[in-house]
């Protein structure tokens, strides 16, 4: 700053180099185009506008196939059900036991087992008798 | 120059009056808005949120019920309930009903009900028919709309079904309308079964469409957690069929057959005939809701003498060889006791006296021991006392305090009459006599499975020493006596098996006049294999069967059977050691 300061000192001014710089001038005209900015104002506002509807459709859209995927996915479950339902009946003892009738079975009258290392029958084996403890299924 | 001084004096009113039009709509606008905004907030917000909610509520899954491998026994399924608007179904209710009887069928909705229902005069809501299967109701209300009507809705709620139908039907219980339980597992587990409704909140248009993005709220359905039984399905369905059998074979008013793994309590079969189905709710009067292993109490009989023996073998004043004399008639305070077959005095074994039965030489035996001493026995096998087994509506039986014993008192207890217990409770006592003499309470719960799939085992129960091991070898060694081929229970022997068992036949009292019904009895076999290292014990209880029906030959077979189908299939296999040969007299 001293040096700013300094310099005038060393070289004084003349007064008529100082009022002819402080001449009034006209005004320049601006001919910057305004039409630019404002279209990419107009098309900035239009993209998000046009972005927004967008969005806003295919999240509708969205929300009836969400819609319609959870009522098929209802229906799905119920079917689900009503087949394992279906299963459990089937796998039911009743039903295997009605069956084993069916193709002539009969419980086994005597426990017994085969010991799978030595092939050795542990327990007494007896003949099932032609009618069993179970002849129709009532249960 | 005047005409645009004027204009400029008209426009300049203009503009005052302009400007004093635009702040007064702005000073009504903002009057406005501080009305709505600043003081009648809360009841806009309120209505506006009305208006643009919707709340659903998403029904808990009750838990299942499983048998030992994982098996249903209950469980839920999706279920509708069917409900209709009377106001626009009065005028097609004879056909909307027909199309309802003929989808869902006559068992659950009645056609002149359900026309009734849709015609009922100013309402606009009425619930036609509940709880059906999702599967039926879905068909139901699209055939009514594919048929032109409409006013017939459906609402989700979840359904308990019992696939097995009457399979265990005494011990897993039921529901009531409300999905609570009201008997057997259903009830005593209902806390653990039951889940937690969930419901959700969410922003809809006026047109009921929801707002995707919006406000919504969730509150979690969490579903029951799952009770694992300690049942295996196919034994108790055998065992059921095969009860049924000799129920009806013998005419008898009911029958019950337990059977439970000595070793820890597990009760793994627990039939009752008659019974209900509570699937589809058929049968469901008191005497067949009834669980009677828990909650019905009779005279045991001569199943009791296994008890009284025990108590004296732990005091060691008996062995399988003691010799009894047994008269042949007793009258004890003008009370006259017999055999069951006649006889003058004769020389018993101890083991005798149980292969035979002999009411005399049972009582004989029993007066080497005090009234208190008797009755603290008892006391100790859980007689008096609740079995531990938590089953609702459970009953303690009746076992008066030995201070309170007359002489007959004493003598009849010993053979099991004048003493009332529940099934449960013999099982538990005789179960000691198996377990070495180790007492083990009983259980129906083997573990639970929480909703997140965690499982976790249920305590193992209550277990005391009640008489030595010693004891427990002599009483099963007189046991075996009684199904050896000159033993009162023959057609109970395993081939291959050592099995012990004891007949019970036992007077029966008529539970109104509290008096014993000449002819009545309830026969019954109790016993357990293989008698060397008993795994499970079997009590099979028939009531009122016909007048010559004796525990050893009516109970007696289907104890086999039962017996045997238990150790075909938890693979318990002979131990291949030979009964010892007991001497029956002297």
């Amino acid at each position: 700053m001293s040096a700013h300061l300094a310099a005038p000192r060393l070289r004084p001014q003349k007064p008529q180099t100082r009022s002819r710089a402080l001449r009034l001038v006209a005004p320049v005209s601006s001919r910057a185009r305004k039409a630019p900015f404002v279209v990419v104002v107009l098309t900035l506002l239009g993209a998000g506008l046009v972005g927004l509807i967008l969005i806003s459709t295919v999240l509708q859209a969205q929300s009836f196939e969400a819609a319609r995927l959870s009522d098929e996915a209802d229906a799905l479950q119920t079917q689900q059900q009503a087949l394992s339902r279906e299963v459990d009946r089937m796998q039911s003892p009743s039903n295997i036991a009605q069956r084993a009738l069916q193709l002539g079975m009969v419980p086994s009258a005597n426990p017994i087992f085969l010991r799978i290392t030595d092939g050795e029958v542990i327990g007494k084996a007896v003949p099932a008798p032609a009618k069993g403890s179970i002849r129709r299924v009532t249960q | 120059m005047t005409r645009p001084r004027n204009r400029h004096s008209l426009s300049r009113r203009r503009l005052r009056g302009f400007l004093v039009v635009v702040v007064l709509v702005f000073t009504i606008f903002g009057l406005r808005l501080f009305q709505i905004q600043g003081l009648d907030t809360q009841a806009y917000a309120a209505r506006a949120v009305e208006a643009g909610t919707a709340r659903t509520t998403v029904p808990a899954p009750r838990g299942d019920i499983l048998d030992r491998n994982g098996k249903d026994l209950a469980t839920s399924v999706d279920g509708l309930t069917i409900t209709a608007d009377p106001s626009m179904t009065s005028d097609n209710a004879p056909r909307i009903a027909r199309i309802l009887v003929q989808k869902i069928g006559e068992d659950h909705i009645d056609y002149f009900d359900t026309i009734d229902k849709l015609r009922k005069p100013d309402s606009r809501f009425v619930y036609l028919v509940k709880g059906v299967p999702a599967w039926t109701a879905k068909k139901a209300v699209a055939a009514v709309q594919k048929a032109g009507f409409t006013g017939v809705f459906s609402e989700k709620e979840s359904l308990r079904t019992y696939p097995g139908g009457r399979l265990a039907a005494n011990l897993i219980g039921y529901v009531d309308g409300s999905g609570k339980g009201v008997q057997g597992i259903e009830r005593q587990y209902d806390k653990q079964l039951t889940g937690t409704d969930g419901s959700s909140t969410y922003e809809v248009s006026p047109t009921g469409q929801r707002i995707p993005m919006a406000d919504s709220t969730v509150k979690k359905m969490v579903p029951g957690g799952d009770v694992v039984s300690t049942i295996d399905r196919d034994l108790q369905w055998y065992a059921d069929q095969r009860l049924a059998d000799a129920v009806r074979a013998s005419s008898s008013d009911w029958g019950l057959a337990i059977t439970m793994d000595v070793r820890t309590g597990q009760i793994v079969q627990m039939s009752q005939v008659p019974t209900f189905d509570p699937d589809n709710q058929t049968g469901m009067q008191d005497y067949n809701t009834v669980s009677r292993a828990v909650q019905n109490v009779y005279e045991p009989g001569s199943v009791m003498k296994t008890v009284t023996m025990a108590s004296l073998a732990d005091q060691g004043k008996i062995a399988p060889d003691t010799p009894i004399v047994v008269p042949g008639g007793m009258t004890i305070d003008k009370f006259h006791i017999g055999d069951y077959w006649k006889h003058g005095t004769i020389h018993l074994t101890a083991a005798g006296v149980i292969a035979k039965s002999s009411n005399l030489g049972t009582i004989v035996a029993s007066q080497q021991m005090s009234d208190e001493t008797m009755y603290r026995y008892f006391h100790k096998f859980g007689f008096g006392t609740k079995s531990g087994v938590e089953l609702p509506g459970e009953s303690q039986g009746i076992l008066k305090p030995g201070k309170e014993w007359t002489k007959a008192n004493h003598a009849t207890i010993a053979f099991g009459q004048g003493v009332s217990v529940t099934a449960m409770q013999m099982v538990r006592a005789v179960g000691a006599i198996a377990n070495g003499g180790v007492m083990v309470d009983p259980t129906v719960v083997e573990g639970f499975i929480s909703p997140d799939g965690k499982r976790t085992d249920a305590e193992p129960t209550a277990s005391r020493r009640v008489v030595s091991k010693k004891a427990a070898a002599i009483v099963t060694r007189m046991m075996e006596a009684v199904t050896a081929k000159d033993g009162t229970a023959p057609a109970a022997a395993i081939p291959g098996y050592r099995v012990a068992g004891k007949t019970g036949t036992a007077w029966r009292v008529n539970p109104v006049t509290g008096k014993y019904v000449r002819g009545q009895n309830t026969v019954s076999f109790m016993g357990f294999a293989p008698a060397d290292k008993p795994r499970f014990l079997t009590y099979i209880v028939l009531d009122k069967p016909y007048s010559a029906a004796g525990g050893g030959s009516t109970a007696g077979p289907v104890f086999h059977d039962i017996m045997s189908m238990a150790l075909e299939r938890f693979g318990v296999a002979p131990t291949g050691s030979k009964p010892p040969k007991v001497r029956q007299d002297w």
